[in-house]
């Protein structure tokens, strides 16, 4: 069995964190690349994510380890809810600059509970909200021409009808 | 600079925003022009139509673009339209629930949008119970469903009558739109579940589109047969209702049906698997005829030129065997039928001979059941629904020799339409009138649509509780026994005194009443779904708990009560436009 074995990451800014085999294989990215290389004897790079990300990403690996694998039912129409359990909601519960990194790391390395929790997590962030209120909320500049504001305002209006 | 929204690749933007509403997108696309891309990605907009609306309107043909690339089809745009159908249609229920004028332009209107209503009307038929006018939204969200049915149905028998293609269980499914009950959304799911019974045989023979014809026609017989997909249970009573209707045929677990409905289900599958079948209707009984391809004998033999191959007679009803063509020809010419008249019989019928046997079997059902209301039945079916079901189709149907039948059921479907179906106005205007033009009966027909006009378009006269009318006893939304019929009912008007003319005040014997006419007089709904008339010494007010109300009743309060209120037993009056005081 793998299931004790460890690895080693290590992180953008050089520090190496040891984690379990079945805790690494959360990331698609690292089980193909063990598929494919066979084990790793040396620490494994992660170029994209620093030690504060990773850590945050490996506790959430962790607390998921044992969830049943995605099914790959990847169909569009069914993605409705944007219920979060409560774990992953305190686990959320971070500044946005994290957010989004941590949204980056699951991305990249291809762990998509992770993915989905952070995706839904800036969807509540963005719902019921006006421009304005978005633009605010994630410090957006508006770089369009006052004619060009115009114009989208018009074509968005629909949205606004109750 | 800090990491934001904007530093997100438009892979994650559109998987965030298949999480949010469609209003949601549309406020992003308004923010910065690297949102204007990925909020307007049409993967993302034919994701919002699927998820949004469950039906759609076969002018759309969505199946078709679904299937097709997404880049083919303006999917923001179809969004953004269907967006305004549901606003509108919210506007046009909530005018109809807030004053009685004006409904039937509203009525039409909707009914006019077709089938992109209907996911508006299916959210209001079950809103949340605590709405405040939660019993007149569901009752006028479910009358706006059944008109919008019946607008499906009635072309199609019109489009018979002019003698355009409809096919067999277009024509027979078109019953089915008229039963409130029936769950069946529309003739294109009886469609469906016929695509699936003649594909379930496919699978189940791969082999069979090499069978001769005779022997392709026996494995679709012993399949619907062996399924139980045809005929009846024989302990049921042969002319119960629900017997009548191929969809419900079809979606019962039973599936008992009539007869014809057997032999319509047969000939809808066969042609499925590319078999000539045809309903084959001689007196008491429809069987199913299967006539080989030109040419051809049954057994796929070629012929000589110029001889026609014999057809082939089942009775998928009730066996599972070919019926021989000398049992057919001895069976008719004991009926009396001469050769000729025997092979017109026997050549098979046509679609709206067909819909009018239907109709006249379903009113027999129906007179069978108000004689015998004990019936059980598999689906619960509404009488005045099937009666008029049954009206609408010999109106369209009944050729020109039977003018006079035609003639004869007028008055009946007059008062039908009237009493329970005005909201049909326009229907009736455009596919009914025509059919009168010419006659003394075209007058009495326009007459009855002006005064559903006028009775819709007039304001009520404003009935208020002044000092004269202190003496009225009971209030608008009580509810009451009857004292010496004893029925249920809930008050819904009142007269200082009777005011339903001479005539009727002496047929109904109003002078004989303790009172006399000179007492108040109350309009009230019963739990049998009539509208009567009631003097105040008959009226016994109780005050029961909703659990205790007859469900009818509660299903029809809707029409002029908002919701029941159970402090104070009383419905609460949707027609304050009308009695502002009660």
């Amino acid at each position: 069995m793998a299931a004790n074995q460890t690895l080693t990451f290590q992180s953008s800014d050089g520090v190496d964190i040891t984690v379990d085999r079945d805790v690494a294989e959360r990331s698609l990215l690292i089980k193909n690349m063990l598929e494919d290389l066979g084990d790793a004897q040396e620490a494994i790079p992660i170029p994209n994510v620093n030690e504060a990300v990773l850590k945050k990403v490996i506790e959430w690996c962790s607390y998921h380890k044992n969830d049943p694998p995605s099914t790959g039912d990847d169909d569009d129409s069914r993605r409705k809810t944007t219920d979060i359990d409560e774990w992953d909601q305190k686990f959320m519960q971070v500044d946005q600059e994290m957010l989004f990194e941590i949204i980056l790391a699951a991305n990249y390395l291809d762990i998509k509970g992770l993915l989905d929790v952070g995706c839904k997590t800036v969807a509540n962030m963005i719902k019921g909200k006006s421009p304005e209120e978005i633009r605010k909320t994630f410090n957006i500049q508006n770089d369009f021409t006052p004619e060009e504001e115009d114009q989208i305002r018009r074509e968005n209006e629909w949205a606004e009808d109750r | 600079m800090s990491l934001s929204l904007h530093h997100l690749p438009e892979e994650i933007l559109y998987h965030i925003l298949s999480y949010c509403p469609p209003t949601t997108c549309a406020a992003l696309n308004g923010t910065a022009s690297y949102f204007h891309g990925v909020s307007n990605d049409p993967r993302l907009w034919r994701l919002y139509c699927q998820r949004s609306f469950q039906h759609w309107d076969p002018r759309h043909d969505l199946p078709l673009k679904l299937a097709g690339p997404v880049a083919a089809v303006a999917w923001k745009d179809l969004y953004v339209a269907r967006h305004r159908v549901d606003r509108t249609t919210r506007h046009l229920l909530d005018g109809i629930l807030a004053e009685q004028t004006g409904r039937m332009k509203k009525f039409r209107a909707l009914v006019e949008l077709g089938c992109d209503v209907k996911d508006t009307l299916l959210r209001n038929c079950a809103p949340e119970s605590r709405q405040d006018d939660v019993l007149a939204r569901t009752y006028y969200a479910r009358a706006l469903l059944n008109a919008l049915h019946r607008n499906m149905a009635v072309p199609q028998w019109a489009r018979l009558r002019r003698g355009e293609p409809v096919s067999l269980e277009q024509a027979l499914g078109a019953f089915d739109l008229f039963l409130p009950e029936s769950t069946f959304g529309g003739l294109e799911e009886i469609s469906d579940r016929l695509n699936e019974i003649a594909g379930q045989i496919a699978r189940a023979d791969p082999e069979i589109n090499h069978r001769t014809s005779r022997d392709k026609a026996k494995a679709v017989l012993a399949y619907l047969r062996g399924n139980g997909l045809t005929g009846m249970d024989g302990r049921r009573e042969y002319l119960s209702i629900d017997h009548n209707f191929l969809g419900l045929a079809l979606q019962d677990p039973g599936h008992n049906s009539l007869p014809l409905i057997s032999a319509v289900l047969y000939c809808a599958v066969a042609r499925r698997l590319g078999l000539d079948a045809r309903p084959c209707g001689i007196p008491f009984h429809v069987y199913v005829t299967v006539v080989p391809a030109e040419g051809y004998d049954m057994d796929d033999n070629v012929l000589e030129a110029g001889a026609v191959g014999a057809a082939l007679y089942l009775d998928p009803f009730r066996s599972p065997r070919e019926t021989p063509v000398a049992d057919l020809h001895s069976q008719l010419a004991l009926l009396g039928a001469s050769p000729a008249q025997q092979r017109i019989f026997l050549s098979g019928s046509r679609t709206a001979e067909i819909v009018l046997r239907c109709s006249q079997s379903i009113s027999d059902s129906v007179n069978l059941q108000v004689q015998l209301p004990g019936v059980h039945l598999s689906a619960p079916v509404d009488l005045n629904s099937a009666r008029y079901a049954a009206l609408w189709a010999s109106m369209l149907l009944l050729p020109a020799s039977r003018s006079r039948e035609r003639r004869d059921q007028l008055p009946w479907f007059l008062e039908l339409f009237a009493t329970e179906f005005p909201c049909d106005l326009y229907l009736v205007e455009r596919h009914l009138a025509p059919l009168f033009v010419g006659t003394i009966e075209h007058e009495q027909i326009l007459r009855c649509l002006h005064v559903i006009r006028a009775v819709d378009e007039i304001p009520r006269l404003v009935k208020r509780r002044t000092a004269e009318h202190s003496h009225i006893q009971y209030r608008v939304g009580e509810v009451f026994r009857h004292r010496r019929y004893g029925y249920t009912g809930i008050i819904t008007g009142w007269d200082t005194e009777c005011d339903a003319g001479e005539r009727w005040m002496r047929r109904m014997g109003v002078d004989r009443l303790a009172d006399g006419r000179h007492q108040s007089f109350y309009h009230v709904l019963v739990e049998d779904k009539s509208v009567r008339y009631v003097a105040e010494e008959n009226i016994t007010r109780i005050q029961p708990h909703e659990a205790d109300l007859p469900p009818t009743l509660i299903a029809i309060a809707g029409k002029h009560f908002k919701r029941w209120d159970d402090d104070r037993c009383v419905f609460i009056s949707n027609i304050t436009d009308e009695y502002p005081d009660d």
